[in-house]
């Protein structure tokens, strides 16, 4: 299956730290070689200083059990730094916990102006906290990083050189402590800054292609998410186009956002627009399967796809969690197109189609027709599924069209009198004013 | 003969051009003698003189006309010359004792045969127009009672048409001027550098020969001021000579006469040399100058860079001016070159003169609308490769507009010259395509013109090369643009051979190449056009190449849809050939519908040729004036790069032709249907038209025969009629791979057709078993099976299928003609609220909008959606539906008591 997985793409776009659960991940997985995995996971974290991870990985390496010279030295020396700074930041930090309790936190200014006052606050000692937070996430304190950085946010303005950068380590560090709440606000605030900042549009893209990749992240983790994935990639243009230009993978994200989201259903159609704009520069199975599904009503087609795509979401460390929804859901869309079209299914062939028995296919329906999401009959004799559908008698069809047509009529006519009103009033005014 | 005609067969122009010439003369003339006592001085002039001039001029006219044929002109002109004639008998008497001049008696004769000639030509009487033909009549008998009574005369020159009698009449004509002028000019004459010709020389051998020239020495019998009366040079130059000869006389000859005249002599020689590809009229020739070779430099001048940059300037100053020989320039500064290279002076005076002769030479043909001459772009061509050369090997020379005149550098390295090699090589690729467009496309010429392009491509590169070693981004990117015009429009079979696999992935190939430059003027480019123009270029490649996506992505990305209606022409006609081929590649692929986007807006004018810059639509009415035509004429695209036109329209028609059929079965009671397809419309009716319908021969009658079998869902009918032995030689064959396009063709007929029978014949079924449909549309089940699914999920079909007994059952069932005319009334009438809708949104701008948002918000988006994805023809189009939408208000308004009368008669009926 290696060659659906996005791993290596994704991590392009990802920062070092939040690389390693995808690799972690990976290990577990059996597509590649442990050894060699192990090996990039070292070679990365090397870069880091985060010096016990490393220890690990040279263990699970079975490389040696000694921590080597340099990496004791390393480790002294990341803590000397690490003390040096947290010295520089310590008497503004003191003051920040004394005034936390106070009045003052509500408003970053009358705060900064509490610290410059009280507690001779300068601007250097922003940079150093700055400096400390960036240390610690390095080292993979991340909890500690993330306090600093709130800091530093309340303190900084949105005109310093630093400010881009502090919020994406917020954002880092808090996905990396699992704090998708905070995380999502951390996203929003992001996003609204890169879209108002003035960027060259090379720049604004990569931006918006880095944003684009740590996001998945937390959409996928935070209760919300799946609606404001799609409300991002698919309809703000200039996410869909970042997509489209420079990550037609995340593709694979979206679909499964849109599949597993039954109350978006509208938003099928506008991603298969795009899946088959997109079609000759990526696709994988999930794309497939709602083109097939979709495009070209080839339901054996969707069913292998279907088939295809558990493997590929199984292996996928962003949406691994989703696997069941996404089957449950991607059946019924099949049973549902199905329906549409047919009036008569034998349940041995839907059975077939959606990869069930056919007893758990019967029991499926049975589900379906109680739960009044479906108006269809079982005759069990011939074991088919018989519809209940009514062609559309000409009046309904009448009626359907007029429906909105005298209240939309209204609409219009009350919107000209007002129109008209207050130009009658303008008018009566305007000549008063000669006078 | 033709380029007697382009030049402008009308004496109009001519003898404009000559007034022109002629009052720059007299400017010269009084800017050279403006000394009174000179003026005095050349009032004489002989009643001879006078009488025969006036003779001369009218028999030149009459020659003239002859050319052309003119014979009413002729006719008049001859009736002038019998009276001028007349008038100069007395002095004729006096003169020459009676004797009839020869000159006159040689007009004669030749009118005479040509009358005969003409007479003779029995076919070719009777292609003259009427006009001419009743005056032929006139002249041939007034000529012949004229003559008979010179019948002696004409009967003594026939014996001997080229006697030297002539000759001596012109000896004794100059002889004449010369006796005025006192002892003669072997060493009296001073002509200034501004008036070379004056004295131009040659023997008398050539006069006889040619009949212009004894014209000429007839000419100089004249004293006068005749500037506008005489169409040749030659004369003005006559007139200033006598002017000098007259004062030369009188006044002292000065040092340097000796070195002067050498010179001239030396640029006599010259002009032998360049004779032969010289026009007639110009080898004018005067007697009696000793010729002699003039030095460029003293005998025992030291040769060095400072005097040969002094001589190169001397000889470059002369440019521009009207007086100067412009050929002789050339030769001069070639020769200058030699000299240089003999003492070696160095590279970059080398290639100082280079340049100056690349200069010197786009000089020599002052009308930039006409052509220069293919020897002179030949000899430029050669130039500039030296040149180019000559720069590339030695990188120390720097070659630039920037560099100021007084900053250049010869002696030491690096070297600094002033000259813009960019420019030239731009001009140079301008004069090839003039030439090329100058010839006939379909004959030999043609080919042999068309094999210099690969030096004219070569010579690019050379300047490309030179450029990428050292030159500012601007110019990088305009050689570049020159590079990519010269590489757009070709084919590259290794392309698609690449994407086969057929040849390894590390093979350069000509998209390779123009993504490169490309990319260069995108990321470098400064200037607008040049990138729109590396865009278009860009995508058409690609389009050549069935690169479709990337083709497609590029001109989504540059939304040059938008703003194209405000670039020049030229980049608009590119514009439009992209477009073209971009259909045609969207054809190719399989996208169907797209390659109808692309074309529409090219086909629905009816003028594709024109748009395309591949040819004049014949006027109609003086649509536009000579002025307009020439420009026009002047975009016009080289043969070798035109699109096939009658394969654009057949891709165009078949498209029109897959979508319009399906779309019209589906909608046949439909009363909002819209064409797609106008120009297939049109088509379609005119055949409909016609009282009998005959096999199809023409490649529109097959479509439109096509079209009609598929209408009835016989795609077998329609699949033959599109892919045939004749549609094959017209058409399809022009694709590269002709035979996976047919394929496709067939695959898209006989799924249209199953459409299409489905719309038509569904209402007679109550159930069809799909399998047997399979098997009637030659199609796999699993296919029909999908098409049918889309056509239910898209509610075209009211059906449903029935899957044990493999049916598709119909539930349509067929309206009454009550509720027919109900459903279609309240289609009008949803029609006429959107509209009202429409137009109060435009009026109020957004007021409306943000009230009704909740109602329409989801069709909004979908139309945005639309516009990105598929809507190719962007913001005009738009533009044209709103047109069109408030026109159909207006008309709806009109509608509107009509329909509520029609409302009161159905609610009556119901």
């Amino acid at each position: 299956m290696a060659n659906f997985d996005l791993t290596r793409i994704n991590c392009q776009f990802l920062d070092r730290h939040l690389t390693f659960p995808l690799l972690e991940f990976l290990c577990g997985k059996e597509i590649y070689n442990q050894q060699e995995l192990l090996e990039y996971i070292l070679e990365t974290v090397n870069k880091t200083n985060m010096i016990d991870y490393t220890m690990d990985t040279r263990k699970r390496l079975n490389l040696s059990q000694e921590m080597p010279e340099e990496l004791v030295q390393r480790k002294a020396e990341v803590l000397a730094t690490l003390k040096q700074l947290q010295n520089e930041v310590a008497p503004i930090m003191k003051a920040t916990d004394i005034l936390k309790n106070g009045e003052s936190m509500k408003d970053s200014k009358t705060f900064v102006n509490a610290l410059q006052k009280d507690y001779n606050f300068k601007v250097e000692h922003l940079e150093s906290a700055y400096k400390l937070a960036k240390y610690l996430y390095e080292c993979g304190n991340y909890q500690e990083s993330t306090s600093y950085l709130y800091f530093c946010l309340i303190v900084m303005s949105p005109n310093d050189k630093n400010y881009l950068n502090v919020l994406w380590g917020k954002l880092a560090a808090e996905i990396l402590t699992l704090n998708w709440n905070t995380a999502l606000e951390d996203l929003t605030r992001l996003r609204d800054y890169i879209d108002s900042a003035n960027f060259s549009t090379i720049q604004a893209l990569q931006q918006r292609t880095w944003l684009i990749h740590w996001s998945v992240l937390v959409f996928f983790n935070h209760p919300k998410g799946r609606d404001l994935i799609i409300e991002m990639f698919l309809y703000k243009p200039l996410y869909l186009n970042a997509i489209q230009t420079m990550c037609p993978h995340i593709m694979r994200y979206l679909a499964t956002a849109v599949v597993i989201n039954r109350t978006r259903r509208n938003a099928l159609k506008d991603l298969i627009k795009v899946i088959q704009q997109e079609s000759y520069t990526y696709r994988d199975p999930i794309t497939e399967f709602l083109e097939c599904l979709y495009v070209n009503f080839d339901f054996e087609g969707a069913r292998l796809k279907l088939h295809e795509c558990q493997t590929v979401i199984l292996n996928d460390f962003f949406i691994v969690a989703c696997l069941n929804e996404f089957v449950e859901d991607a059946r019924l869309m099949i049973f549902e197109t199905f329906c549409r079209i047919h009036q008569c299914i034998t349940i041995s062939m839907l059975a077939d189609k959606l990869n069930m028995k056919p007893n758990e296919a019967e029991c499926w329906i049975v589900n379906l027709i109680r739960n009044a999401r479906l108006n269809a009959k079982i005759d069990s004799k011939l074991g088919h599924v018989v519809m209940g559908t009514q062609p559309l008698s000409p009046y309904q069809q009448l009626v359907e069209k007029i429906d909105s047509l005298s209240m939309r009529s209204e609409h219009l006519a009350g919107l000209i009198e007002r129109k008209s009103k207050q130009k009658q009033n303008q008018e009566s005014a305007d000549s008063w004013k000669y006078y | 003969m033709s380029r007697f005609f382009a030049n402008g067969s009308d004496s109009e122009s001519e003898s404009s051009e000559d007034e022109i010439q002629a009052t720059n003369f007299n400017k010269a003339s009084a800017f050279q003698f403006s000394d009174d006592e000179e003026e005095v001085k050349r009032v004489v002039r002989s009643t001879k003189e006078k009488r025969y001039e006036n003779l001369t001029s009218i028999i030149k006219t009459i020659r003239n006309h002859k050319k052309i044929k003119d014979i009413p002109n002729t006719l008049s002109s001859f009736e002038d010359l019998t009276r001028a004639y007349q008038k100069a008998l007395p002095v004729i008497s006096k003169e020459e004792n009676g004797i009839t001049p020869r000159f006159y008696i040689r007009c004669l004769a030749e009118l005479e045969d040509f009358i005969n000639e003409v007479w003779e030509d029995r076919e070719g009487r009777k292609n003259l127009s009427k006009n001419n033909s009743k005056s032929l009549g006139t002249l041939r008998q007034k000529v012949r009672k004229y003559i008979k009574d010179f019948e002696d005369d004409l009967s003594r020159f026939r014996e001997a048409p080229d006697q030297e009698s002539e000759a001596e009449d012109e000896v004794v004509a100059l002889e004449s001027d010369g006796g005025d002028a006192g002892d003669d000019s072997d060493s009296g004459v001073k002509p200034t550098e501004a008036a070379p010709k004056a004295v131009k020389t040659a023997p008398a051998k050539a006069a006889p020969a040619d009949d212009d020239d004894s014209d000429d020495s007839i000419d100089w019998d004249s004293d006068s001021e005749s500037e506008t009366e005489s169409s040749d040079d030659e004369n003005q130059y006559q007139n200033m000579r006598e002017r000098f000869l007259k004062r030369t006389t009188e006044k002292e000859e000065k040092d340097d006469d000796k070195r002067k005249d050498k010179r001239k002599e030396q640029k006599i020689k010259i002009r032998k040399r360049a004779e032969d590809d010289e026009d007639g009229e110009w080898e004018t020739v005067v007697k009696g100058h000793v010729v002699e070779k003039p030095k460029m430099f003293e005998k025992d001048a030291e040769i060095d860079v400072p005097l040969v940059l002094a001589k190169l300037l001397e000889i470059m100053s002369a440019r521009g001016k009207k007086r100067t020989d412009r050929r002789l320039q050339i030769d001069l500064l070639f020769e200058l070159r030699d000299i240089s290279d003999q003492h070696n002076l160095g590279t970059a005076v080398s290639v100082k003169i280079h340049f100056n002769i690349i200069s010197a030479i786009y000089d020599y043909n002052q009308k930039i609308s006409e052509p220069m001459k293919l020897e002179h772009w030949a000899l430029l061509l050669e130039v500039m490769q030296s040149m180019m050369k000559l720069l590339l090997a030695n990188a120390d020379i720097i070659m630039s507009e920037s560099v100021a005149e007084e900053h250049e550098e010869y002696v030491t390295a690096p070297f600094y010259v002033r000259g813009c090699p960019l420019a030239a090589v731009e001009r140079l690729d301008d004069e090839f395509v003039k030439l090329l467009k100058e010839c006939d496309p379909h004959s030999n010429d043609y080919v042999s013109r068309l094999k210099d392009e690969v030096n004219v491509v070569k010579t690019i590169e050379l300047v490309l090369q030179y450029f990428e070693r050292s030159g500012t981004n601007n110019e990088r990117c305009r050689i570049y643009l020159r590079k990519i015009e010269h590489l757009y429009y070709k084919f590259d079979p290794e392309v698609l051979k690449k994407k086969r696999g057929e040849v390894p992935a590390t093979t350069s190939t000509s998209v390779d190449v123009m993504d490169k430059l490309c990319k260069f003027i995108y990321a470098k480019d400064d200037t607008d056009r040049i990138r729109t123009r590396a865009i278009l270029a860009h995508i058409y490649h690609h389009a050549m190449h069935d690169n479709w996506f990337q083709a497609r992505d590029l001109v989504l990305m540059s939304h040059l849809q938008d703003n194209i209606d405000a670039a020049d022409p030229a980049t608009r006609i590119l514009y439009n050939r992209m477009m073209a081929n971009l259909g045609l590649c969207a054809f190719r692929q399989e996208n169907v519908k797209d390659a109808h986007h692309c074309l529409v807006d090219l086909m629905v004018t009816g003028k594709p040729k024109e748009l395309l810059a591949q040819g004049l639509l014949p006027q109609r009415q003086h649509e536009r004036s000579a002025e307009q035509e020439k420009i026009e004429k002047q975009r016009q695209m080289p043969f070798h790069m035109h699109i096939n036109l009658e394969l654009l329209e057949c891709v165009y028609l078949v498209s029109a032709m897959l979508l319009e059929i399906p779309y019209i079965a589906a909608h046949e009671f439909d009363a909002r249907r819209r064409m797609i397809s106008k120009t297939f419309y049109q088509q379609l009716r005119s055949s409909e038209r016609q009282s009998l319908v005959g096999p199809p021969e023409s490649m529109r009658e097959h479509v439109v025969a096509a079209a009609k079998a598929m209408r009835c869902g016989n795609w077998q009918a329609c699949a033959n009629f599109i892919v045939n032995k004749k549609m094959n030689t017209k058409v399809w064959d022009l694709f590269y791979e002709s035979d996976r396009v047919r394929e496709m063709l067939t695959k898209f007929i006989k799924e249209e057709s199953l459409r299409t029978y489905l719309f038509t014949y569904s209402n007679v079924y109550t159930s069809i078993s799909i399998p047997s449909l399979a098997q009637m549309y030659e199609l796999p089940v699993p296919k029909v099976h999908s098409i049918i699914s889309k056509m239910i999920i898209n509610e075209e079909l009211m059906a449903s299928l029935d899957d044990p007994s493999e049916t598709v059952v119909m539930h349509r069932s067929e309206p009454s003609r009550l509720q027919a005319l109900a459903m279609q009334f309240v289609d009008k009438v949803t029609n006429l609220v959107d509209v009202n809708e429409k137009v109060f949104d435009m009026k109020q701008g957004n007021f409306f909008q943000r009230g009704n948002m909740g109602n329409r918000g989801d069709r909004g988006y979908n139309r945005n959606q639309n516009n990105q994805g598929g809507n190719w023809l962007g913001q005009r189009r738009d533009r044209n539906n709103r047109n069109r939408n408030q026109r159909g208000h207006h008309k709806n308004n009109q509608d509107r008591q009509q329909q509520q009368q029609q409302q009161v008669q159905t609610i009556d009926e119901e």
